[in-house]
């Protein structure tokens, strides 16, 4: 077991990797499902996860290219392949990477039958948009676009870094209905966001009556960068001092926020079940170690323009440059900015139908499994649905699911998935019982394990819980 | 199903996390990766009426003036390295009835001169000015006296002048530079 984890660590180093986990989702079997929906169908007792080992979660991905796209062994040029990817990508291709790390995860039903859950974890999220003007401005510069007026409006990314709190509660309240919800505390250790920016760049032939040749415009720029927990890691010496700052604050010592998730799960009928559910309803608050940075305005620059002054000898003449430069931060000034924002998660969306067929009874005539009430199914087949709200607008993702159980401690599920990055992403779980011990592992994109440089989006979750079933 | 049999199977499930790789990928192809932006910018403009060259208080011709600016981008560490050739474009349009010699000397911080350049204008008239391009690219070693330079001095000479001496030398200039990262 020590080796296959290891070697299963080992290959998360090529996962470069949204936040879907539709495998995990609904997969009740596994106690991390809760924190997907937390009014999902608890069939156990009580569940601890394996300290730092209960869930591990990454996930990354590039809507518009793939690692093979730009790296393939072939006897064209790379700069050509790179040339031709930076034109068929839209500014609204984006590159993501998620990582999610569980510490603490536990959960028991009470007396009253409310399962009560909590924990903690440490999640990092990026997204980037393909700033798609500016990559071309970089890559062949403004000669060939006289004119084009690049758009500095396309950049738009995000980042975050921090530690979650959690304690959720999980009941039936019906025969047909489980609710749940979950309170998040979240504590902050670094955020930076470029969203929201306007103005464009554009380089003009001049006329005659033009002062230069060019006329080089900043037309409506603004443009800004709110950061948290940076401004003070500045001043630090070197990686170790960085790094014990940052973990420092994951024990509330960063921005606080706070949100909720809330999710149900609905028995139509004995063969139909509806669930939904909304997580990271909610918000952080960064007050402490803010610094922004805003740049608006409007700008021409034409060049030099000398005067030749008639100067005696050695007397200096006029600061052309100098001046140039003031006149440029007096037209589009970087101002630096101390204050407060709040800064909303971005929301969580996941809603399935299933449908289920195929008694579940593996322990004889007594169905020990499901004390709750409802039937278990040795099949379920179904759809999910998966949004999450990013700057430019909401990313969503259609699944077709099938779980089965195979024994009371092996169950898998199989999902296609269409989403942003394609058409044709195939992803398995399996989660098994080993005693008390629950291994459960899930990835996506299958088709392209067997070669993952032409994914253009991976998502790996595995973990290890104990697991204590209802007498 | 017995449970070594599930277990078989979920061992080959989970094998199958462990199979994928990363193929027919050359990851080396790196070091060929060249950004190679071509930036267009203006440079230095000017207008001189032909009045400057004569000095009416003492009735003196100024046969040469003088005008230097700092262009400090151009000795920046970033720009030495990556420069591989630059194409300074002149535009003169000159409606004065004289030639004229034009020269650009450039200067590193310390005033030691680094690369020069020059050209001679053609003579115009006041109702039809006349249009002299000059083109002077710079590249190889040159780039890297051309980029030792943080300071241009731009010197005008006229071969006579005279207080009657009527018209503009307008100059409008821009620099190519051919970049490579």
């Amino acid at each position: 077991m020590r080796n296959f984890l290891t070697i299963t660590l080992s290959l998360l180093g090529f996962f470069a990797v949204s936040q879907n986990k539709q495998i995990l989702y609904g997969f009740d079997d596994i106690p991390q499902s809760l924190m997907l929906n937390p009014g999902s169908e608890v069939t156990h007792k009580k569940h601890y996860g394996i300290p730092f080992l209960s869930q591990i979660h990454v996930n990354g991905g590039s809507s518009g290219v793939s690692v093979y796209d730009i790296f393939k062994d072939g006897s064209d040029n790379i700069n050509d392949r790179i040339t031709q990817q930076i034109f068929e990508m839209k500014n609204t291709d984006f590159f993501t990477a998620t990582q999610q790390l569980e510490l603490i995860n536990f959960g028991w039903r009470a007396k009253n039958e409310i399962y009560f859950s909590g924990g903690v974890y440490q999640e990092f999220d990026f997204i980037a948009y393909f700033p798609r003007d500016l990559a071309i401005l970089a890559w062949e510069g403004n000669r060939d676009y006289l004119d084009y007026e690049f758009d500095l409006g396309e950049i738009s990314t995000t980042g975050d870094f921090m530690t979650v709190y959690h304690f959720g509660i999980n009941k039936q309240i019906t025969d047909k209905l489980t609710v749940g919800a979950r309170l998040k505390l979240y504590s902050s250790m670094f955020s930076y966001r470029s969203v929201n920016n306007a103005g464009t760049f554009v380089t003009t032939l001049g006329d005659d009556d033009s002062a230069n040749i060019y006329e080089h415009t900043i037309r409506n720029a603004d443009v800004s960068v709110e950061t948290s927990g940076y401004a003070s890691l500045r001043e630090l010496d070197g990686a170790s001092q960085v790094t014990s700052e940052i973990l420092g604050r994951a024990f509330f010592g960063g921005n606080l926020g706070v949100g909720v998730d809330l999710g149900f799960t609905y028995d139509i009928n004995e063969a139909w079940t509806l669930s939904a559910s909304a997580q990271d309803v909610g918000a952080i608050f960064h007050s402490k170690d803010v610094e922004s940075y805003s740049a608006k305005g409007n700008y021409t620059l034409d060049g030099i323009n000398l005067i030749f002054p008639p100067l005696n000898q050695g007397d200096p003449t006029f600061p052309y440059y100098d001046d140039l430069e003031d006149e440029i931060e007096r037209e589009i000034p970087i101002d630096t900015l101390n204050n407060s924002y709040t800064q909303f998660r971005p929301v969580k969306l996941n809603a399935a139908l299933s449908y289920g067929f195929g008694r579940f009874n593996a322990s004889g005539d007594c169905d020990c499994l499901n004390m709750g009430g409802g039937m278990q199914h040795k099949n379920n087949v179904g759809l999910q649905f998966y949004s999450i709200f990013r700057p430019k607008g909401p990313q969503m993702a259609g699944t077709f699911f099938y779980h089965r159980r195979v024994t009371d401690y092996l169950s898998a599920k199989a999902t296609y998935t269409v989403d942003s990055y394609s058409f044709s992403n195939v992803g398995l779980g399996v989660s098994a019982d080993i005693g008390k011990v629950n291994f459960y592992i899930a990835a996506d994109n299958l088709i392209k394990y067997s070669n993952l440089a032409k994914a253009k989006s991976v998502s790996l979750q595995l973990g290890f819980n104990i697991i204590i079933d209802e007498e | 199903m017995n449970k070594t049999l599930s277990l078989s199977i979920f061992a080959v499930c989970a094998s199958f996390f462990l199979i994928s790789c990363i193929k027919d990928t050359d990851f080396d192809q790196t070091e060929d990766i060249a950004l190679t932006p071509i930036v267009e910018l203006d440079l230095i403009y000017f207008n001189l009426r032909a009045d400057r060259f004569f000095d009416s208080i003492n009735s003196n011709p100024i046969l040469t003036v003088r005008d230097t600016t700092e262009i400090k981008f151009l000795d920046d560490t970033g720009l030495q390295e990556s420069l591989k050739r630059a194409e300074f474009y002149f535009k003169f349009t000159n409606s004065i009835p004289r030639s004229f010699q034009v020269d650009f000397q450039f200067l590193s911080e310390t005033n030691d001169t680094t690369y020069v350049s020059g050209t001679s204008v053609a003579e115009g008239a006041p109702a039809t000015p006349v249009i002299t391009e000059f083109i002077e690219n710079v590249e190889g070693d040159d780039i890297l006296e051309i980029t030792k330079a943080n300071k241009v001095v731009v010197s005008v000479t006229i071969p006579s002048s005279d207080e009657n001496l009527e018209g503009t030398l307008n100059l409008k200039s821009k620099t190519t530079y051919f970049l490579e990262y």
